[in-house]
């Protein structure tokens, strides 16, 4: 198996970043950390096992119906993983609401079962959908990182700016909770990207 | 094998349905006792804020047991009242649910309601210093989708002890700031009378006047939702209100 | 909560890009010139106006608990919610391809437009999105989840086509090289959604 299929995921061909897919539920539930990880792992998990099962029954698919197929596999996955966070972590799946949902049209997902998965076997499917996923989390951890950082004070929940900060002057910043801002962090996360590596830059 | 013929595309999406559907079904009936436990330690933990209870249930390691138990330590009796305000019997937290409720206000919101059928829970709890305190549930529709929440009462069924909000599609920020502490403890202490008559709780838009007994602010920018919230109130506390003059009555 | 205000609503103050960032694959693929942009904001539209109030049905009287009834009283105590993705998604494609096939039938001018959009359409989560937001808003009737899905595109439409209109001027300023194309657009949505966040006061 080539090392580019784990490899490339995490910063070269970054799935946020590089091929702008998944945007839509990366950036919404990026304000605390907690639901960030387990939408990033609910994410690695679909785009795993959805690559993997999707190259085992590759050569069967009737090619009239295969988006509808791949969105049964999909969504199957997807339904699980919003069943179990309902039994074992209600709160947070309540944070994420209607975004577990929006799983299924997470572009990643789709991207790389009909680039990869339909014409390779199912192990290096399965390593490409999971590196992609972890991808994809990676750059959600770090926004979610920051906005809460900076946003609420805390990491996880717990307090880390100290009191005496606050006794200072020091100020949550407001503006970094609300939406827009994600959108501006991911635009500076691709400047400098593009800053290290400059064969990304478009002309 | 064709896999582009007709038969074969029928077939096949045949099969994948029937594994699908059954693998779902299979995972949703053994994990949905699992998942109604969740709902349930929610709905009691919003029960015990509302009295001011049960902070300690996000620290503790069992979340469910810790919530049942303190729920079952506080609230020490539970009935259902109908519209002329008598007890009568039933399951009174089933119908606190949020599905439970929803019954109660669907009845309600018909063009010409049957009232006969209204059922009512009241949920009593024995604080530490041995008073007693009233918690009513209340239902509405927010702006977005439903916005509920538990009031309590103290005994002279006129103080507001406690108030606990909760909503299910609010604007993060806004509207959604009725579920906030910071929100819910500006009731903390206003009454619901005046006089006789039942006046309830208005939200103010800039701000209530300082030690008001009837007003708290409303959100900003959630003006909306703070009206929806209102109205879900008074209204409740309509239902309530025959209860609550018996009650008041007897004392 | 009258129509006219869910509908500005909808629009303005929970727009799909700006509020919620749904749709944003597609958003940042087409935008680069406002025709095309136009195009796949109309298809948008279209589609979440035929499925949204097809998945209210569904969801109405097959999905939700106990919504059953009205076939048997036996069937009071089902409760097929968990099977809500799944429903929402094939209605979602089947109607996309059925909308490719019609168009392409009927008006053969609109298909060479529109055509190679549709099939993008059925993952854009804003069609998806908008499905789940009404499962979560408990609508009052099918009134309200048609208004809300006309707003919702709407407001989708509108989002693309801006942003297009000001990526095509973009091409002629002086970016720093890092930040061109992709970094740029994204800045500029947060931008516009902390300019579209002023409407969130309205009151009608």
């Amino acid at each position: 198996m080539k090392k580019e299929i784990y490899q490339n995921p995490f910063f070269k061909a970054n799935p946020v970043t590089v091929l702008v897919l998944g945007i839509c539920s990366s950036l919404a539930v990026t304000v605390k950390l907690e639901p960030a990880c387990v939408m990033a792992l609910s994410v690695t998990f679909v785009t795993g096992f959805s690559s993997l099962f999707a190259s085992l029954l590759r050569n069967t698919i009737p090619n009239r119906i295969r988006i509808i197929v791949q969105l049964v596999l999909v969504s199957l996955f997807v339904i699980l993983i919003d069943q179990f966070l309902k039994a074992y972590a209600y709160d947070v799946s309540k944070q994420l609401s209607v975004y577990v949902g929006l799983i299924i049209t997470n572009c990643i997902i789709m991207g790389r079962i009909e680039a990869f998965a339909l014409g390779n076997k199912p192990w290096p499917s399965f390593v490409d959908g999971i590196a992609n996923g972890l991808g994809y989390g990676m750059i959600l951890v770090a926004l979610a990182f920051i906005r809460e950082l900076l946003g609420s004070g805390t990491l996880f929940g717990h307090q880390i700016i100290p009191d005496g900060w606050y006794e200072a002057g020091y100020m949550n910043n407001g503006l970094i909770i609300l939406p827009p801002m994600a959108l501006i962090l991911v635009g500076l996360f691709i400047w400098l990207q593009r800053g290290i590596q400059k064969e990304l830059i478009e002309k | 094998m064709n896999t582009n013929s007709n038969t074969y595309t029928i077939i096949y999406s045949t099969i994948m349905v029937v594994i699908v559907a059954a693998v779902l079904a299979y995972v949703s009936v053994s994990l949905s006792g699992k998942q109604q436990a969740n709902v349930n330690t929610e709905t009691r933990q919003s029960i015990l804020s509302s009295v001011n209870l049960g902070q300690g249930a996000d620290e503790a390691s069992d979340k469910n047991a810790y919530v049942e138990q303190e729920f079952n330590k506080y609230i020490t009796d539970s009935y259902l009242v109908d519209a002329q305000g008598n007890k009568v019997e039933g399951d009174a937290f089933s119908l606190a649910l949020t599905a439970g409720l929803k019954s109660q206000y669907d009845i309600m919101k018909q063009a010409n309601p049957d009232v006969s059928k209204l059922t009512l829970p009241v949920f009593v709890c024995t604080l530490d210093d041995g008073s007693k305190v009233e918690i009513f549930p209340i239902y509405g529709a927010g702006l977005w989708g439903p916005i509920w929440g538990y009031v309590s009462l103290k005994d002279d069924y006129n103080t507001i002890y406690g108030a606990t909000f909760l909503h299910k599609g609010e604007t993060p920020g806004l509207g959604a700031e009725i579920a906030t502490p910071m929100f819910s403890g500006q009731f903390i202490g206003k009454s619901i009378f005046d006089g006789s008559s039942l006046v309830s709780v208005t939200v103010v838009k800039g701000g209530a006047p300082e030690g008001s007994a009837h007003e708290i602010d409303a959100i900003s920018g959630g003006t909306i939702t703070s009206r929806a919230l209102e109205n879900a109130i008074r209204q409740w506390l309509e239902y309530y209100e025959p209860y609550l003059e018996k009650q008041k009555a007897e004392r | 909560m009258d129509y006219l205000s869910l509908f500005v609503k909808s629009i303005f103050v929970d727009n799909m890009i700006f509020a919620y960032f749904l749709g944003m694959c597609s958003f940042l693929a087409v935008s680069k010139n406002v025709k095309t942009a136009f195009g796949l904001g109309i298809a948008v539209i279209f589609v979440i106006l035929v499925t949204l109030p097809i998945n209210y049905l569904l969801n109405k009287f097959f999905l939700t608990p106990g919504a059953m009834s009205w076939i048997s009283p036996a069937l009071a105590d089902l409760d097929l919610s968990f099977l809500s993705f799944i429903i929402f998604i094939a209605v979602i494609a089947a109607i996309t391809q059925l909308v490719e096939m019609i168009v392409e039938k009927f008006s053969p001018a609109l298909y060479s437009s529109l055509g190679i959009f549709l099939p993008l359409i059925a993952v854009n989560c804003a069609v998806m999105g908008a499905s789940l937001f009404m499962q979560e808003r408990d609508f009052a009737n099918l009134g309200y989840a048609t208004v809300y899905a006309l707003g919702s595109g709407i407001g989708w439409f509108l989002a693309i086509v801006a942003i297009a209109a000001i990526r095509e001027k973009l091409a002629y300023s002086n970016v720093p090289k890092p930040l061109k194309g992709l970094g740029i657009s994204f800045i500029i949505t947060g931008l516009m959604g902390i300019a579209f966040m002023s409407f969130m006061g309205i009151q009608l």
